[in-house]
């Protein structure tokens, strides 16, 4: 009779010690995902507030005007001069 | 023996750990709970701001506030060496906010993450980053006064300055969250301890009527024109007249809404909303409708314009002093008649001038949501003398604000309404969207009345005494204004403000659009210069919305 109980207490004690050591486990397991995700998470708000910059500014007039003039599209054009006449008026 | 030795060792090794966590919990407590009990605030993301097409205009950006912390430093020198160069900052600057006594002193914010990773890359020991967001404008300054700025309050928090962001602050702000958390020594969540979390609300984003292409218009052509005509200052405002819906809003000089510090706050002021000034002539067709409007003329009566009137002890006359004999009422607005209108005065009579003055909202806010709007001045009926009333007529002796100017001459060509200019018309929370609908304050004048000034106004237009490069194939209606200037109770001839309004196409307007020169030197009158930029504006809005001609 005593032999079970201590057997059946030690088992118990087994198993408990076990699942101690499994939930403590898991626990460091599933902190570090949270600790991971959120580092991800800051990481993703800040690539997304980079990339929305980077949209508005490329759609920009600001940035059209700075296009237009690096390709020439704001240079006034040259006048053609016709035959004898020696100016062309607008 | 084995058994209980094993089941002491376990006794003595839990009692341990049992003392161990007494010593913690209680006898340390209070000490070592912010260790590992963490409450941080979580900031709200501050609300964007977008044009009618939702094209950005005020977004936000990463950025850094640089720290030190003095105790941890190695070498001074050096640090300050390296911060100097990053930061493009003088040493002393720098060796001047760093106090060795404290132990958390900030030295720089706003930084973007290059410069943040430039300096990361120096490995300095005792020096840190907060991480902040701040404001960036895709359009950098284009409708500065518009949108105000952000600045901080005496407690270091973010609070918007004038224009929307001054008005909105609240919705834009949003609210914060906190976060308590019990973290390891790795900083890792403790899943059974005190995990709490309240997200922060983001704050609400605005989709404004304004058109970033019309403003940059309005902008482009007020600077090309301040420069031609020499003049010290300017407005242009463009609205639905239907609505009062603005769809740009430009006074220049203004600042760069980047580094607003370095700005007087003289360039803060929204002129078109909070610049108080005598309107001169483009206010007489609001007098002209009244008086339509309560049958004391009709467009084809008769004046006999002889010359100078005396009102008083002054005498009134034309701008040029040159009389027409018998003119209409039309003629009256065409040739811009000081004489007639205090005429048509006269008909309306001292009661109902003053009640349409008070109807037409003037000496009242348009309620415009845009922080740091004047109000204008009406003086009380009882101050009001005879010769008020006869310059009130051709808007001498009043002041008001463009934007209240506007507002009253879009109530006389949109079938009668004055309406409540408004430059919002969404606001977007997570969950919602808040539509803002035009708003009628009251009814001015008729139906018909209405139908009849716009007519009045073309023919102005068309029979002006000056000549201007119109568009071809478009009507258009409108109304030059060249006021003088009151300095020190004395008008300086010298000085005007030349403005003109006007709208297109004029049987179904499509755009009103007021434009206002502060004391040009290549001409003084408005015919002269308000009016040309105003249909070089006009050209160019014609052209972007696509509207075909009528004749």
């Amino acid at each position: 009779m005593k032999n079970i109980f201590l057997k059946t207490t030690g088992l118990i004690m087994i198993v408990l010690i076990i699942a101690n050591l499994f939930v403590v486990i898991s626990g460091i397991f599933i902190s570090d995902q949270i600790n991971t995700f959120e580092k991800k998470t800051d990481s993703l708000h800040k690539i997304n507030l980079s990339l929305e910059k980077k949209v508005a500014s490329l759609g920009s007039l600001k940035f059209a005007t700075e296009q237009a003039k690096e390709y020439g599209f704001t240079n006034s054009t040259a006048p053609q001069y016709i035959d004898q006449l020696k100016f062309a008026y607008r | 023996m084995k058994i209980k030795f094993i089941f002491l060792l376990f006794i003595v090794f839990y009692l341990t750990i049992v003392v161990r966590l007494f010593f913690l919990q209680v006898i340390y407590s209070p000490a070592n709970k912010s260790e590992y009990l963490k409450t941080n605030k979580l900031n709200p993301i501050r609300g964007r701001i977008y044009d009618q097409e939702n094209q950005a205009l005020v977004l936000n950006q990463n950025s850094y506030q640089l720290y030190v912390e003095p105790k941890k430093i190695e070498d001074k020198d050096k640090l300050l060496r390296l911060l100097s160069e990053s930061l493009k900052v003088e040493e002393a600057s720098i060796s001047a906010k760093l106090d060795m006594s404290k132990y958390w002193v900030a030295i720089a914010g706003g930084l973007p993450q290059e410069q943040k990773d430039k300096i990361d890359k120096l490995n300095l020991k005792g020096i840190g980053f907060d991480y902040q967001t701040k404001r960036f404008y895709p359009e950098a300054s284009l409708s500065a006064h518009i949108l105000g700025f952000l600045g901080k309050d005496n407690q270091g928090e973010d609070v918007g300055h004038l224009g929307l962001e001054g008005f909105y602050d609240r919705d834009l702000r949003g609210l914060p969250g906190f976060v308590e958390t019990e973290r390891d020594i790795l900083g890792r969540p403790i899943l059974i301890g005190v995990q709490q979390r309240v997200e922060a609300e983001d704050g609400r984003d605005l989709i404004l009527t304004i058109d970033k292409n019309v403003q940059e218009i309005s902008k482009n052509r007020l600077l090309e024109g301040l420069e031609k005509y020499k003049a010290k200052k300017g407005c242009v405002i463009t609205a639905d007249p239907k609505t009062m819906a603005i769809l740009s809003l430009v006074c220049l000089p203004d600042y760069d809404i980047e580094k607003y510090y370095l700005f007087n706050e003289n360039f803060y002021k929204n002129l078109a909303i909070a610049d108080l000034y005598e309107p001169g002539s483009v206010f007489k067709p609001l007098i002209v409708a009244a008086a339509l409007d309560e049958k004391k003329i009709k467009p084809n009566d008769t004046y006999n314009e002889t010359g100078q009137i005396a009102v008083g002890e002054y005498n009134i006359k034309t701008w040029n002093d040159k009389y027409e004999g018998k003119i209409s009422m039309t003629r009256i607005l065409e040739k811009s008649s000081n004489v007639g209108m205090v005429y048509i005065g006269e008909k309306l009579g001292n009661k109902k001038i003053y009640n349409y003055l008070e109807k037409f909202g003037f000496g009242q806010n348009t309620g415009i949501d845009l922080e740091g709007e004047a109000s204008g001045y009406l003086k009380p009926k009882a101050n009001w003398y005879p010769i008020d009333y006869a310059t009130v007529t051709f808007g001498q002796g009043i002041a008001i604000t463009p934007i209240q100017m506007i507002r009253a001459f879009a109530s006389i060509i949109n079938g009668g309404y004055l309406m409540k200019p408004y430059i919002v018309q969404k606001i977007i929370s997570k969950n919602k969207i808040t539509e803002i609908k035009p708003q009628v304050e009251r009814r001015v004048v008729s139906q018909m009345t209405s139908e009849i000034i716009r007519k009045m106004l073309i023919s102005t237009v068309e029979n002006a005494e000056a000549k201007w490069d119109r568009p071809k194939g478009f009507l258009i209606g409108g109304k030059t204004g060249t006021a003088q200037v009151p300095i020190k109770g004395i008008y300086d001839a010298s000085k005007t403000i030349a403005s003109f309004i006007g709208f297109a196409p004029a049987n179904n307007p499509r755009f009103l659009t007021f434009v206002i020169l502060y004391e040009p030197q290549s001409s003084q009158w408005g015919s002269e210069t308000a009016a040309p930029l105003f249909f070089e504006i006009t050209k160019d809005l014609i052209v972007y919305y696509g509207i075909s001609p009528s004749q």
